[in-house]
């Protein structure tokens, strides 16, 4: 397969100030990723004399990858999404004496048993300007003292609490921006972004949590008015904009499955004072959005702001689990996208699952990293996806850093009309997928036993020829290992950049997907859940059912570890160590700890060797080990922490803040604690 | 074989740690951040220990030897069900109550022959 990526001239001018020449002509002259999807560009190649006015901007001061400060002031804590705190204060040594400082809750909190749907809450607090901001899923925003949690403002958006997009209510928490030259005395030189479901982008004072005059109406911005295409639901803003410079770039998120055509996935560059828009990506071409849509960016992105480039997780088209109305190439679809910052251009662009109809929505920021391989310093980007894959490029080109292999996968069983199969796929040699996918997961013999043979009965039924096996209308369908749940979700991976060591959690589930012929939907849909059951993609000649298999007492039909949490070396590309992450719940009953459980949310890891993370199905909030994996320390919340927790230092104390707020995925429990851990004084 | 404890002690030593088994699981139900709080889990331990109670109130009333026998049985499999649960609970003081439940039980079995002579 030819790759053919153009560099307009814009987007590299668009490099400075802090690319430097170097660089630029690695860009241009470097040979593209093989597997690389085609990207067309509007402008032509750049030439040589393109680059003229980076040797000018080579001069200016370099933006280093990993602040020199502890930072904390976005979803993944740092552009980069490291995760990375060089906060020493709290060590492997002393983990274990870390006691609760304080603690509140919001009252933002529905368990959907009432007239509100129940909440989802996977914010990440965020830590600047002396303040703990965090939103929540009523649509509120609370700044708080970082010492004692004390409210200091507090600012309600009024938003309907409806679920117009999602079966929850959810929030993902706050964007944070300041002025690089502000001027004293003004109002918004320091703003709080947070967007609602009904697509309402929302900046307020920092200081104050006044709505911001001069940003769009009077502190509010429609992203609504941009919804020209297929559009049957809101752009609901649950994930908070990433902030690069004074653009915020803006994703939002849609109602999955609904629909075969959906508005399709533009995310946007926002001016961070005056919500005027700069820029917008597409990932598909206008045909494709008429047919089809989404490829949206629902996660959160990374940017180095050195390259002048912004890092897009793209997840899939629409409808999601068929692609007849899509069967040309797709080339940005699940993809990893690396746009300009200042024109959105595409600069390169690798796609990690081709004519994706399995829901592989890239799921998490990329996390950027400087890595040692072989004697060479190479910058690279490690992305992590729901496949159980972690794909690791040089961020400058989308070139491999460790081989990535088109193999054949299988092919459909006839059943399905107008479906196309991509012939391979990309498969990484390094690291190891986090799960073994290649082969079908074996039936839990225990889960077995006590439903009477349900859990293999099950198997009999379900198809199963290795990863990217499609979707049947035939038995009780395709056993997906991963599918939608994941491999890795939206907390993404973490980085100790001394050791150069990547961290993540990763679930083990084993999901099934079936598609039905239009009249056996209707007669066969007996409704949904979160992110399961029925399903119409209404429009498409296939409705669909996803179900986590799952024996008749809620007992997982396959194997433990359920989850796992997993160290690699990236100066190798080999695991350090791997262990089962948290434990498994139901009905209230612990399971073995060596069972692990289903993650999610994210890790943090520290200076002070010390990973940080919530994610399990028990509550539990947990420190490890950097070095050895070694469990050091717990303590038990209201609800599942299926956010990233935070890092920050606060008058010299170091503190960590988890926010517990469930998602009835990983189990029906919801909660609206902020739970923050310090040293004792 | 004479016994140096009265005909009832065994049962009130059950009755006792019950008790406190039922107490623990109602803290553990109704309390925020135990882990187990509003689950089903810790309302069968709830109901387990009430059971267990009115069990051993039971036993330290019944004079035949039969129906003694038979609600040793029971309490016997409710006091391993009800620890069992406390184990996968991680409500290990429960699991304490259940074994000085299961000492009661043990004093209690030293009562036939006083039964008999009674």
């Amino acid at each position: 397969m030819t790759t053919r990526l153009s560099l307009s001239s814009a987007p590299l001018m668009s490099f400075k100030p802090g690319l430097s020449a170097m660089t630029a002509l690695t860009l241009v002259l470097t040979p593209l990723p093989l597997m690389a999807q085609e990207v067309s560009v509007e402008n032509e190649p750049s030439t040589a004399q393109d680059n003229a006015p980076l040797e000018t901007a080579s001069s200016a001061a370099p933006i280093p990858l990993v602040p020199g400060e502890p930072i904390w002031d976005s979803f993944h804590g740092q552009l980069n999404a490291q995760k990375y705190s060089p906060l020493d204060q709290i060590t492997a040594d002393n983990v274990a004496d870390l006691e609760k400082v304080w603690e509140l809750h919001t009252g933002d909190v529905a368990d959907g048993s009432g007239d509100l749907p129940a909440t989802v809450w996977s914010a990440t607090p965020v830590f600047a300007n002396d303040t703990l901001y965090i939103g929540t899923p009523f649509y509120r925003i609370l700044a708080l003292d970082p010492a004692s949690g004390e409210e200091k403002w507090s600012f309600d958006t009024q938003s309907s609490l409806e679920a117009l997009t999602q079966p929850a209510l959810k929030n993902r928490g706050v964007a944070y921006w300041e002025a690089t030259d502000s001027e004293a005395g003004e109002p918004c030189q320091k703003i709080i972004y947070m967007g609602t479901m009904d697509a309402q982008l929302f900046a307020v004072d920092a200081d104050t949590g006044e709505q911001c005059a001069d940003f769009a109406e009077n502190g509010v911005l429609d992203v609504n008015q941009w919804n020209d295409t297929h559009d049957k639901w809101p752009l609901s803003l649950l994930q908070p904009p990433t902030v690069v410079g004074d653009h915020l770039i803006l994703g939002w998120a849609g109602n999955d499955w609904a629909y075969e055509q959906a508005p399709p996935g533009t995310v946007f560059s926002i001016n961070a004072r005056t919500g005027e828009r700069e820029w917008t990506f597409q990932a598909l071409s206008d045909e494709v959005r008429e047919q089809s849509g989404t490829a949206n960016v629902w996660t959160h992105m990374s940017a180095d702001e050195e390259l002048g480039l912004v890092y897009l997780p793209v997840s899939s088209p629409s409808p999601n689990y068929w692609g007849g109305n899509r069967t040309e190439e797709v080339p940005l679809g699940t993809s990893t996208t690396a746009v300009d910052i200042e024109t959105g251009e595409v600069v390169w662009s690798r796609q990690w699952v081709h004519h994706d109809i399995w829901d592989y929505d890239t799921v998490a920021a990329p996390t950027l990293m400087d890595i040692t391989v072989d004697g060479e310093e190479i910058p690279a980007l490690l992305q992590a996806t729901k496949m159980g894959f972690l794909f690791v490029v040089n961020r400058e080109t989308g070139e491999d850093v460790w081989p990535i292999e088109e193999r054949p996968v299988p092919s459909g069983d006839g059943s399905v009309e107008g479906e196309v199969y991509a012939p391979t796929q990309p498969f990484p040699t390094k690291p190891v997928p986090l799960l073994d996918q290649s082969e079908k997961p074996n039936v839990w013999a225990l889960a077995d036993a006590v439903s009477f043979g349900e859990c293999s009965a099950l198997w009999d039924e379900l198809r199963y020829e290795g990863m990217y096996t499609p979707p049947t209308t035939q038995g009780e369908g395709t056993l997906g290992y991963p599918i939608s749940a994941g491999g890795v979700q939206w907390g993404g991976v973490a980085f100790e950049p001394d050791s150069q060591t990547a961290i993540v959690n990763t679930s083990h589930i084993v999901q099934y997907i079936k598609l039905y012929e239009r009249e056996a939907y209707e007669k066969a849909d007996s409704g949904s859940g979160n992110e399961s059951g029925f399903a119409p993609q209404e429009g498409a000649p296939y409705g669909m059912r996803l179900e986590v298999a799952l024996n008749r007492w809620g007992m997982p039909c396959w194997e433990p570890p359920f989850g796992e949490l997993v160290a690699i070396d990236m100066t190798t590309g080999d695991i350090k160590w791997r262990r089962p992450m948290g434990v498994s719940q139901q009905y209230g009953f612990f399971m073995p700890e060596r069972w692990g459980s289903p993650t999610i949310g994210g890790p943090a890891v520290t200076a002070g060797n010390v990973i940080f993370i919530g994610a399990s199905m028990d509550a539990k909030v947990r420190a490890y080990s950097l070095e050895t994996g070694e469990e050091l320390w717990s303590d038990q919340t209201e609800a599942p922490s299926v956010s990233n927790p935070a890092v920050y230092e606060y008058e010299g104390r170091q503190y960590v803040a988890f926010v517990s707020g469930g998602n009835t995925i990983l189990k029906n429990q919801v909660g609206d604690q902020i739970a923050v851990y310090a040293l004792p004084e | 074989m004479s016994s140096s404890f009265p005909s009832k002690s065994g049962a009130i030593v059950l009755l006792i740690a019950s008790l406190m088994g039922l107490a623990i699981a109602l803290y553990a139900y109704f309390t925020p951040l135990t882990g187990v709080t509003g689950t089903l889990g810790a309302l069968v331990a709830i109901l387990a220990c009430l059971a267990l109670a009115i069990l051993a109130l039971l036993l330290a009333s019944t004079q035949g030897p039969g129906t003694a026998i038979f609600l040793r049985i029971l309490i016997l499999l409710g006091l391993g069900g009800t620890g069992f649960a406390a184990v996968l609970l991680h409500q290990w003081w429960i699991g304490v109550a259940m074994v000085v439940g299961l000492i009661g039980l043990i004093l209690d079995l030293m009562r036939p022959s006083r039964l008999a002579h009674s």
